[in-house]
């Protein structure tokens, strides 16, 4: 039990901890904490998928379960739970079960290594980037199945579009992706694919790799960035479940809980390869300007980290800060309610919660909370920008025909890529 | 494809153009949809909707002259007047109008029949019912007009 505790005051994930049993104990904890993590996001991700696509459209979205549709998602789920499960006649009925499966275990099995901090891993692999590329990359596999086990033909014409989508981008990203873990070997003359040893490696070299070698850095960021919107199937290289062409593609036959485990993990690798992005160019968990301090200011009390300046300080209230931000709006919308009867639970409802955010906002304002919970707030708020650029692309443009599609994959996206990690290589040896 | 051109595809300067134009229509003021039930429309003036009997804001008492222009006007023949004469005044008095709305297209022509403006098309548009007996209107219902619910307090 002892053994237990201690692992609080060590300084490395689950996966590294001395006593295997108590590592593997906190290892399922971490991995509790992450599927839920997740499955909320995914949930959030639901309703401001609806709430930001519907305002670039000059619309407004959900507003009518609970305030402006907060509880959107909860119906939806509620529905899809009690939906009929329906599965074709003439379909291949083992193969039609795993497949959702499949895409789910794949979705998720990669978040084992997302360094959300320096010890906020389940584990660190020393070929932690590897694994994450290639279990992500089983997804398409459950894709597949799904599309022929289907035994239609939208869903094949799906399964098909999305193999090729996938193999085509793949290596682009791979190239992009051997460039950033080339950088990583420039100071210590070992290069890693180890996630938690890639972001030491930035902050080693004191720089993001985005900016490494600029525009080096950043040109393999924006293949990387190209190629995971195509990775995830989502707008505008989306053709594998184009609404006007292919009904919806792979999951067509699809209904209820099983379709409903292809939504979550769609959003689950949406994610994932956010995360990868964040962690290889964005400098993982670091804060902005994580090498500059401020000068030390000194406060009783707090400073039990005298070494921490004015701006790392400034930093921690972030978390905070955001917190309290959301807080507040939530309470301005509680303020500007109709005053109506009809209105008093939606009212106190979102009353509440704007109480939980503040609550969760003055939480993070302890010293102790707010010190370690600083990586994963900047890892997540990293990726919330990922995701938002989804959404972002999503109401922006429209749909790649397929052989525009495969032309900037092969002709433009491959040839940068290798460039990229020619020169990035040339640059590396001369420097 | 001029050097310009290029350079322009190159930088993605139509596709920043695009996201640009999306992010500033986020803005919550941009907002089109109308909140039906609480934010009520302004129908336009010349709105033909629900009809309505005028009475006399000061007696109470219908414009209605029951001379049965508005029916013979009508070209749905929606539209049924009955009247009684007043043995002491010997004048024509309404006693029962009903008007089909369920057979209505809204031309208008009864209210341009109509010589005292008593019947009129106002721009009421709520006319929904639950059973087809329901659009045919009273006299009751026609100088009351359509009550919906109202939400907003």
């Amino acid at each position: 039990m002892q053994s237990f505790l201690d692992y609080l005051k060590s300084s490395g994930t689950p996966g590294q901890y001395g006593d295997p049993m108590w590592g593997a104990v906190w290892a399922l904890i971490y991995i509790l904490l992450i599927f839920t993590g997740i499955s909320v996001a995914v949930i959030a991700m639901n309703w401001l998928e609806r709430k930001i696509l519907a305002h670039m459209q000059v619309r407004l979205g959900p507003m009518r379960v609970g305030p402006h549709g907060l509880l959107q998602p909860i119906a939806d789920a509620l529905k899809l739970l009690i939906k009929e499960d329906i599965v074709p006649d003439e379909a291949d009925r083992v193969v039609f079960w795993l497949a959702p499966v499949a895409v789910v275990i794949a979705a998720f099995t990669v978040f084992i290594v997302v360094p959300f901090g320096p010890t906020h891993a389940v584990t660190d692999m020393n070929i932690g980037l590897l694994f994450m590329l290639g279990v992500s990359s089983l997804g398409v596999l459950g894709i597949i199945m799904a599309g022929w086990a289907s035994n239609s033909h939208y869903p094949l014409m799906g399964a098909l579009r999305s193999s090729a989508q996938m193999v085509s981008y793949e290596i682009a990203m791979g190239m992009a992706v051997v460039s950033a873990v080339l950088m990583t070997s420039l100071s210590s003359g070992t290069g890693t694919l180890s996630m938690i040893g890639i972001v030491r490696a930035q902050a080693e070299q004191g720089v993001w790799f985005i900016f490494k070698f600029f525009p080096l850095g950043l040109l393999a960021f924006f293949i990387f960035a190209v190629a995971m919107v195509a990775e995830t199937n989502r707008a505008p290289f989306d053709l594998p479940e184009a609404e006007s062409e292919l009904v919806a593609g792979f999951h067509t036959e699809y209904s209820g809980f099983r379709w409903s485990l292809f939504f979550l993990a769609e959003y689950a690798a949406m994610i994932a390869v956010s995360s990868i992005a964040v962690t290889l160019w964005l400098g993982g968990w670091m804060r902005p300007f994580a090498s500059w301090h401020g000068p030390k200011i000194t406060m009783p009390g707090y400073w039990e980290h005298p070494e921490l300046g004015a701006v790392d300080f400034a930093f921690s209230l972030a978390p905070a800060a955001t917190f309290l931000l959301l807080a507040g709006l939530s309470f301005l919308g509680t303020v500007r309610m109709p005053r109506h009867p009809m209105f008093k639970i939606q009212k106190a409802g979102l009353a509440g919660f704007s109480l939980a955010l503040a609550g969760i906002g003055v939480l993070l304002l302890v010293p102790p909370v707010r010190d370690t919970i600083q990586d994963i707030y900047w890892f997540v708020f990293k990726v919330a920008i990922f995701m938002y650029l989804y959404i972002w692309y999503r109401g922006t443009f429209p749909r790649y025909r397929f052989d525009q599609l495969m032309k900037l994959g092969w002709k433009v996206m491959i040839p940068l890529g290798i460039g990229v990690l020619i020169v990035t290589a040339l640059l590396g040896v001369m420097l | 494809m001029t050097a310009r051109e290029l350079i322009r595809k190159v930088l993605l300067v139509d596709l920043i153009k695009g996201l640009s134009v999306t992010f500033r229509y986020q803005d919550p003021r941009e907002v089109y949809t109308e909140q039906y039930p609480l934010e009520r429309p302004q129908v336009a003036e010349r709105y033909r909707g629900a009809p309505r009997l005028n009475v006399n804001p000061e007696t109470n008492e219908t414009l209605c002259i029951a001379c049965d222009l508005c029916a013979l006007a009508c070209p749905e023949h929606l539209i049924v007047v009955s009247s009684e004469r007043n043995a002491t005044t010997r004048r024509k008095e309404l006693t029962t109008f009903t008007y089909d709305l369920s057979r209505c297209m809204f031309c208008g022509l009864c209210e341009d029949a109509c010589p005292t403006d008593a019947l009129e098309l106002t721009q009421d548009f709520e006319l929904a019912n639950y059973t087809r007996e329901g659009a045919i209107w009273d006299r009751q219902t026609l100088e009351r007009g359509p009550q919906p619910t109202v939400y907003k307090g």
